[in-house]
């Protein structure tokens, strides 16, 4: 696994120079990605005229996920690690301009106190000294107040009851230092089922088409995400139950093709619901087979 | 008579000697012309000794492409992708803080290394300051408040698999640290171009030609 970088306990730079003082994210929005890549062209399939159709339904899903917006916060063996790095590098550190003139000041204000103090020797002194400029600094950082991190812990203590964990989930803005996912609630057959937006594909177009086609139908046109690549990331096979199944059609397959969400959500009058998840909750809601493919691609670093 | 013969003839004989040695001499000093000045002094190779060419060694040694002192940069073709893989990606990491981005960048180096992905290069832009000036509170003028620097490092990728790409996209947004903007884009010339400092003399005499 690759090493992680050295988090720092810092709030996004946009929130220190905007100074919003605010209980709640403002405008959390996700982290700006640009991906100036042109991707290269998606092939048309040419006109394949298959010979005997395969009696598996394809289907192309869509995996959106909001990437985590803050670092999670440290556990107590990184704490104590950051602190003695910070510390031993502060030792080792030389002086710098501001702690430099410091200094000086303080000396000559000894110098001052002493008898043969000879008032003609004293090179040019400073108007503004850089003690002053210290305490006009320490000044404005007490004025400043960053927002607040509304982390897992917080986000417990301000949920009341089982009923607002569970109808808050359609939320974006919770869990900020996880990745959340998108379900939406298909009726399959008989049953409601809670699956990732899924579309049938049809003749002529990829499936990273149809994974797009997926995102827009059942989403309303709100949601703008990049889609990672042509590229499928999983596969879930399954056979439909004796009395559906056919001999044109078996079973059906579904390839999922990754996205990272850009702006926008959901509009929130959609009939069958839809919730944002994290991994974690995965498991309430999706069926064990169909979690155990996901889970095979869902990364949680 | 007889001593004064024998003396001249001693005297001849001894010429005839001093002669011939140092013909021989000669003779033996400079065996191979093609030598030149190796072999002025006292040494002498004989081919028949056992012992002849006994340290050499300087044909033993790799040969070594002799240095060249300055080279002028070429522009090398840059490579276009085709359907399977992506041609030259520029990785740019950028912020305001050097250590953040600089292990960032070391990061996403040594993550490639990993995955078997080709590194071009890896370089830095040149570091640009910008000034905060704040209006005083007192008065119109304005003072400098602060100075923001923003460095920014470029690791250079070619022949990324399509197949791979995404995965490495998502695992390099999971790990980008708070602070540092991540860009990924496609080599230009002008990106090449950016790099060197402008040489206003040239251009001076090149619009003077034109």
């Amino acid at each position: 696994m690759a090493a992680p970088v050295r988090r720092v306990l810092l709030c996004p730079l946009r929130r220190i120079l905007t100074q919003i003082p605010c209980s709640g994210v403002a405008s959390s929005g996700c982290r700006q990605l640009s991906v100036g890549l042109r991707v290269p062209a998606v092939q048309k399939p040419n006109d394949v005229v298959l010979e005997s159709p395969s009696p598996w339904r394809l289907l192309g899903a869509v995996f959106v996920q909001r990437l985590a917006v803050i670092s999670r916060d440290r556990s107590p063996i990184e704490k104590d690690f950051a602190e003695l790095l910070k510390q031993t590098e502060l030792e080792r550190s030389l002086l710098a301009d501001h702690e430099l003139r410091l200094l000086e000041d303080a000396e000559r204000v000894s110098r001052k106190q002493e008898e043969d103090y000879d008032s003609d020797e004293d090179s040019g002194q400073d108007i503004v000294t850089a003690q002053d400029l210290e305490d006009t600094w320490d000044q404005k950082l007490r004025q400043f107040k960053p927002a607040q991190r509304l982390t897992g812990s917080i986000q417990k203590q301000l949920l009341n009851s089982e009923a607002d964990k569970k109808a808050d989930r359609t939320c974006l803005e919770r869990c900020l230092e996880d990745s959340l996912v998108l379900l939406v609630k298909e009726k399959i057959g008989s049953e409601d089922v809670w699956l990732l937006p899924q579309v049938q594909w049809e003749n002529g177009e990829t499936l990273r088409e149809t994974a797009e086609r997926a995102l827009t139908t059942l989403t309303g046109n709100s949601i703008k995400a990049t889609f990672l690549g042509n590229a499928p990331c999983g596969v879930y096979k399954y056979k439909f139950p004796k009395d559906v199944r056919t001999e044109s059609c078996v079973g059906a397959k579904v390839f999922f093709f990754k996205a990272l969400l850009g702006s926008g959500d959901i509009a929130p009058n959609k009939k069958g619901g839809h919730v944002w998840v994290s991994k974690t909750e995965l498991q309430d809601y999706l069926k064990p087979q169909y979690l155990e493919q996901v889970g095979r691609f869902m990364v949680d670093l | 008579m007889n001593p004064l013969l024998t003396k001249t003839l001693l005297a001849r004989n001894e010429k005839v000697l001093q002669q011939t040695v140092s013909v021989l001499r000669l003779a033996v000093s400079n065996p191979h012309p093609v030598l030149g000045c190796v072999l002025q002094s006292s040494e002498r190779q004989y081919r028949s000794m056992p012992t002849h060419g006994i340290g050499r060694y300087k044909y033993l040694l790799p040969k070594e492409v002799p240095k060249k002192k300055k080279e002028k940069l070429q522009v090398k073709a840059i490579k276009t992708g085709t359907d399977t893989e992506y041609g030259v990606l520029n990785v740019q990491v950028s912020g305001h803080d050097m250590t953040i981005v600089e292990h960032y960048s070391q990061y996403v180096h040594n993550l490639c290394n990993r995955l078997k992905i080709k590194v071009d290069e890896s370089y830095a832009l040149p570091t640009k300051c910008t000034e905060v000036m704040l209006l005083q509170e007192q008065g119109t003028k304005m003072f400098a408040d602060a100075v923001l620097s923003t460095h920014e490092r470029i690791v250079q990728l070619s022949s990324l698999s399509s197949k791979l790409a995404p995965v490495f996209l998502e695992v390099l947004l999971r790990n980008q640290p708070e602070g540092v903007q991540l860009s990924i884009k496609e080599h230009t010339e002008a990106d090449f171009y950016a790099r060197f400092k402008a040489r206003p003399e040239l251009e001076e005499l090149i619009a003077q030609i034109n």
